[in-house]
């Protein structure tokens, strides 16, 4: 078995200013693009979201999941990210998410599960050191006594995977359930009647800023696995633009399962 | 006609479709599931279109199990599943 680790690589860390949602769904291929072909080392990338958004997963319908009229009136952007799962509310200062770029000889011969607990493992511990009891929940949830936390979703392409996710920092529940369709079927074995009662927001379980619970994240990976700072290229910044026009920012793409 | 299953363990299966002359058309999966490579979804869409709307499940899954694009990974999801949205999709059609 020839299973690499996480100190087997070298970490970098791409933590940039806001930028618009169209591009951070362009980043995510670009860079996962770049690690699989060797191009880049393995990355941890901060998200800072310059718009509030609606990020539907690859295989969501557009028209089940959101509601057009209501996004648009709350000026709520609706874009459709590479890897699948469900659809997450973005506020800018509500949210922490990051991604991260790893060799997928970091899990060869993992089942699903056991590659989503790998890559969450150092969150999970940076959540207790913040003072929450937090627990990998499958099939990809982020969950404490309280309620869920955050959303995981991997996707593969090439020579590595993307594990990206989105943590709750604090929520305005009402317009996340005025903009998202969130049907019964999809509560049935949550055991809980109300949508609004399953996110339990990081704000009020550590008491502390965003930008403090972002701060401690880094630190605890970096202490973990290593973790140079580290800058977009310039050729992944044109190729990122490049993908906004030519795919993510196209009806062709966002209404490709409607 | 819309049907939708939650997969024990599992993630939301959604299917969409329309009948014609006896025959599954517009068929359309979505849902928060899982999919390796993401081109096995318009595979499994194409598996089903057309089909009569009496053919059995065995023959359903069979044909969806051979548009599969080689090495396809699910997660969330599966064929059954898949089956059990289109029963639901296909029942709700009935009484609608």
């Amino acid at each position: 078995m020839s299973r690499s680790e996480w100190r087997d690589h070298d970490w970098r860390l791409i933590h940039a200013a806001p930028q618009p949602p169209l591009l951070h769904m362009a980043l995510d291929e670009a860079l996962l693009t770049e690690v699989g072909a060797g191009r880049r080392p393995p990355t941890l990338r901060l998200w800072e979201w310059a718009a509030p958004a609606v990020v539907i997963g690859r295989f969501q319908s557009l028209r089940n999941e959101v509601d057009g009229e209501a996004a648009r009136r709350h000026g709520i952007e609706v874009v459709r990210r590479i890897s699948g799962g469900g659809a997450m509310f973005i506020e800018p200062g509500n949210t922490i998410t990051y991604s991260v770029y790893a060799p997928l000889s970091m899990v060869e011969g993992l089942s699903f599960q056991e590659s989503y607990a790998l890559m969450d493992a150092w969150v999970l511990e940076a959540l207790r050191e913040l003072g929450i009891e937090a627990w990998y929940q499958p099939l990809n949830d982020i969950a404490s006594a309280a309620g869920k936390i955050g959303g995981a979703a991997q996707t593969r392409r090439g020579g590595a995977l993307l594990h990206h996710v989105t943590m709750a920092y604090d929520i305005d529940a009402a317009k996340m359930l005025d903009v998202l369709r969130i049907g019964r079927e999809k509560l049935s074995d949550k055991g809980t009647a109300s949508a609004a009662k399953r996110v339990d927001p990081l704000r009020s379980q550590t008491g502390l800023p965003r930008a403090a619970v972002v701060e401690r994240m880094l630190d605890t990976f970096r202490r973990l696995h290593g973790l140079a700072d580290d800058s977009l290229r310039e050729e992944e910044q044109v190729q990122a633009q490049a993908l906004v026009k030519d795919k993510f920012g196209t009806d062709a793409w966002i209404a490709d399962v409607p | 006609m819309h049907g939708e299953y939650k997969m024990p363990g599992g993630k939301l299966v959604v299917m969409d479709l329309a009948l014609r002359d006896g025959r599954l058309a517009d068929v359309r999966l979505s849902g928060d599931f899982f999919l390796e490579p993401d081109t096995a979804l318009p595979a499994i869409d194409a598996a089903l279109e057309g089909r009569p709307v009496a053919s059995d499940d065995a023959t359903l899954a069979a044909a969806v199990e051979a548009a599969l694009p080689a090495g396809t990974m699910m997660y969330g999801i599966s064929v059954e599943a898949i089956l059990v949205a289109l029963r639901r999709a296909l029942h709700e059609g009935a009484h609608a």
